[in-house]
């Protein structure tokens, strides 16, 4: 880089020259106009002659809080000098260390410090809750669906090998009604998924832990429901508003999106501790575990949305969903949406992976006033 | 050894202000011994606008500044470390130090990736990563302290570091996995093996590296940690059943050891009891580590020697040490990290005051070694994976 004739007056700084070959200190000035001249100075039996660089052959290394600042020169040689003023001349006229310069002063100023700090819970904060859940969506929609449905199988083959469901005890008769049911759902739904149903028993003796009354979706369009709840539900509708609800699981592809979510989370804490494997990492375990729960409750929000434009089109009402979400919370058969009532967000509400149950039968209230 | 003089005792606020250039030491007669004592002029409030920038600047970059960040609290230490007038320079290069993370990463991300999805195949590459990483953690080490050696400047000289490849795997391989197989026995062994092998590869200029010590003075620190684990242990369990019984014998008044199991732990003063043990065992455990942690450092700088003609002198006490680590980690955990900055300064302060250099020559009389390129993959490999050197 040719500096262009200086406008600059001429700079002279004292320090500490070493010549990189031994760790004896010269007493010695730096002259810096176009080019750069170095006098060692005072008695010195045995000291170099004077020596010449072109003022761009300096090298300032970046300047350190409470620290004299330190010139490498050409040939292995180093000046240390206290004065700061005149290495950030330096600095400024051969166009170095303009970042890390920044970063000092920075570092320099109480202010500007915590100003930072501020600016990073707002980063967090922001990065947290649209940034990370954006990604992990744009990442989830560019999927390819063949992989999707290798995840099904592979889910499938290890629930039903692990005894947490056994083979439907419904008659085949009601099995194939509800398929035929779901398929209709399933074309409702779309996206080029192959959507089937599996109806499982979800409470086999010698399962680890009953599943009970459930319905879960697999990101490929595969859902499972189980025994438990068909016997829960009044009408065919009620289950038909549950399993659009995950069929907007599979088309908002919510499983997939949760699991780079919770891979992000754990690269974010890996960059911000700075170890892989450090206790740092497992503190950072629970906020995580938080966060993801943020995430599954708005994801569910979502696929009651999609459920409700489905019972609205179909029957005109989101009234089954809303019955069938109260009995499920109550497990109590005879009960329906009046049996809940709506409260203020409970004070667990961090921990829960799903919204409150009043209040997502309040929002399909919403849904179906909204579309009158 | 004849009385130590200091002829050149060193002016630390006109080294903090680095006005100029410190005075030579006068030279001193053959095999009259200088005495340069050690200091560490960092700032906890100073330090800790740093850290915290440098923090900052890493989570908005999604950890690209690492590196930078990395060198640059290291620079603050090494910085303001200073012996005979001159400090110390940490002179990494962050871009190296980028691309052992990247590279690091990528292995890392391959083995997290295969552990959380599980794809067909998924054991041969995660075991395939994590025998790579045990194959090669000697030849890690090897290059993380060849990288830190020859980043560090003291008076315009780099530090080196020369130990063999075959000498890690002994150290670091063989002398591990005996002191697994021994059950422990051999693990002061071990210790010492790595001492010996991080210092005798150790440089100055061209001045060698030379470990005085012997497995002796390691087998003494691991006994003594192993005496104040059992000695402590044995104190909280009879505390523990003193109080139990106390207790007990307050709720029901008399000790009531009859009861059902499943009551037991019913009882208020139980589940206290239960607390406060399993704090105990912990405070214990960091007791224990922190001991050996200082006690090792102190034998170390004891009998450390360059070039024949320099030796370290470490007076600080190790129960302080202690004391200091101890106090350092429980202000961390209750300020959730805020409070790291003034622990580390604390640390360093504390540790370099009670150092000094020995020497029968000037400071000013070594000569450099030849020049190494190193590359930074160690160095990124045994920063991410928190592997401890033992300094």
């Amino acid at each position: 880089m040719p500096l262009p004739p200086s406008p600059h007056a001429p700079l002279t700084l004292t320090g500490t020259y070493f010549d990189g070959q031994s760790s004896r200190a010269w007493p010695a000035t730096l002259e810096i106009g176009t080019g750069a001249a170095l006098t060692v100075t005072g008695p010195a039996a045995g000291a170099p002659g004077p020596l010449h660089w072109p003022a761009t052959a300096l090298r300032a290394e970046p300047a350190l809080p409470g620290l004299r600042r330190v010139i490498r020169l050409p040939g292995g040689g180093r000046f240390e000098t206290g004065a700061v003023a005149g290495v950030r001349a330096l600095e400024t006229r051969t166009r170095q260390n303009r970042v890390l310069g920044g970063v000092r002063r920075l570092e320099g100023s109480w202010p500007l410090t915590l100003g930072a700090t501020a600016a990073l819970g707002l980063f967090v904060w922001g990065f947290l809750t649209y940034g990370l859940p954006a990604l992990a969506r744009a990442a989830a929609a560019a999927t390819p669906v063949t992989v999707l449905d290798t995840f099904d199988r592979e889910s499938i083959q290890l629930l039903d090998t692990d005894d947490f469901l056994a083979p439907s005890r419904l008659s085949a008769a009601r099995q194939a009604e509800l398929k035929r049911e779901f398929a209709r759902v399933g074309d409702w739904a779309g996206g080029g998924y192959r959507y089937r149903l599996l109806l499982r028993d979800g409470e086999p003796s010698g399962a680890p832990f009953a599943l009970g009354a459930n319905a879960f979706a697999l990101p490929g369009g595969t859902v499972v429901m189980t025994d438990q709840l068909v016997a829960l539900a009044r009408s065919d509708r009620e289950l038909m508003g549950v399993l659009a609800h995950e069929t907007g699981h599979v088309t908002g592809r919510h499983g997939l999106a949760g699991v780079y979510q919770g891979l992000g989370l754990a690269l974010l804490g890996t960059a911000v501790t700075g170890d892989l494997v450090g206790a740092a990492t497992f503190a950072a375990a629970v906020p995580s575990a938080l966060l993801q729960n943020g995430y599954s409750r708005r994801a569910e929000t979502e696929a009651d949305e999609r459920a409700g434009a489905y019972l609205l089109r179909a029957y005109g009402t989101t009234r089954p969903l809303r019955d069938i979400l109260a009995r499920l919370e109550t497990e109590d058969r005879a009960a329906d949406e009046t049996s809940l009532k709506a409260e203020d967000p409970a004070p667990d509400d961090l921990l829960r992976t799903h919204p409150d149950t009043a209040q997502r039968i309040k929002h399909l209230r919403e849904i179906e006033r909204a579309a009158r | 050894m004849s009385a130590p003089t200091d002829p050149t005792p060193v002016d630390l606020t006109k080294a903090r202000t680095a006005s100029g250039p410190a005075p030579e030491p006068v030279a001193a007669p053959p095999a009259q011994i200088q005495v340069f004592p050690a200091a560490f002029t960092g700032q906890a409030g100073e330090y800790f606008r740093l850290w915290l920038v440098n923090l900052v600047l890493s989570v908005v970059t999604l950890g690209l500044y690492l590196p930078w960040a990395r060198v640059r609290n290291r620079q603050y230490f090494y910085g303001h470390t200073w012996v005979d007038g001159h400090n110390f320079e940490y002179a990494a290069n962050p871009w190296a130090l980028l691309r052992g993370y990247l590279l690091v990463g990528v292995f890392f991300g391959t083995y997290s990736a295969a552990m959380q999805f599980q794809f067909s195949g998924w054991e041969w590459v995660a075991g395939g990563v994590a025998l790579l990483f045990g194959l090669l953690y000697p030849w890690m080490v090897r290059q993380s302290l060849r990288f830190l050696a020859r980043s560090t400047v003291h008076r315009g000289l780099n530090f080196g570091f020369g130990g063999s490849v075959g000498g890690a795997y002994m150290a670091y391989g063989v002398a591990n996995v005996a002191a697994v197989v021994s059950f422990g026995l051999a693990l002061p062994l071990a210790w010492y093996a790595q001492r010996d092998y991080q210092v005798r590869g150790l440089r100055y200029g061209a001045a060698p590296g030379r470990f005085r010590g012997g497995p002796g003075g390691l087998y003494l620190i691991g006994l003594t940690a192993l005496g104040l684990t059992v000695g402590g242990g044995l104190l909280i369990g009879v505390l523990g059943a003193l109080a139990a019984v106390l207790i007990g014998a307050a709720q029901t008044g008399g000790p009531d050891l009859s009861g059902d199991f499943d009551d037991l732990f019913s009882q208020p003063g139980v589940l206290v009891g239960a607390i406060a043990a399993y704090l105990g065992v912990l405070a214990l455990y960091g007791v224990a580590w922190q001991y050996v942690r200082a006690a090792t450092l102190r034998y170390v700088l004891n009998h450390l020697e360059l070039g024949g003609v320099v030796r370290a002198r470490a007076t600080f006490s190790t129960a302080r040490l202690v004391w200091i680590g101890v106090g350092n980690a429980a202000a961390q955990v209750v300020s959730l990290g805020l409070l790291t900055p003034w622990a580390a300064v604390r640390r360093a302060r504390y540790v370099a005051a009670h150092t000094q250099v020995l020497s029968l020559v000037s400071l000013g009389t070594f000569q450099a070694g030849q020049a190494t390129r190193e590359s930074a993959l160690g160095e990124a490999a045994t920063e991410l994976l928190d592997i401890n050197l033992g300094f």
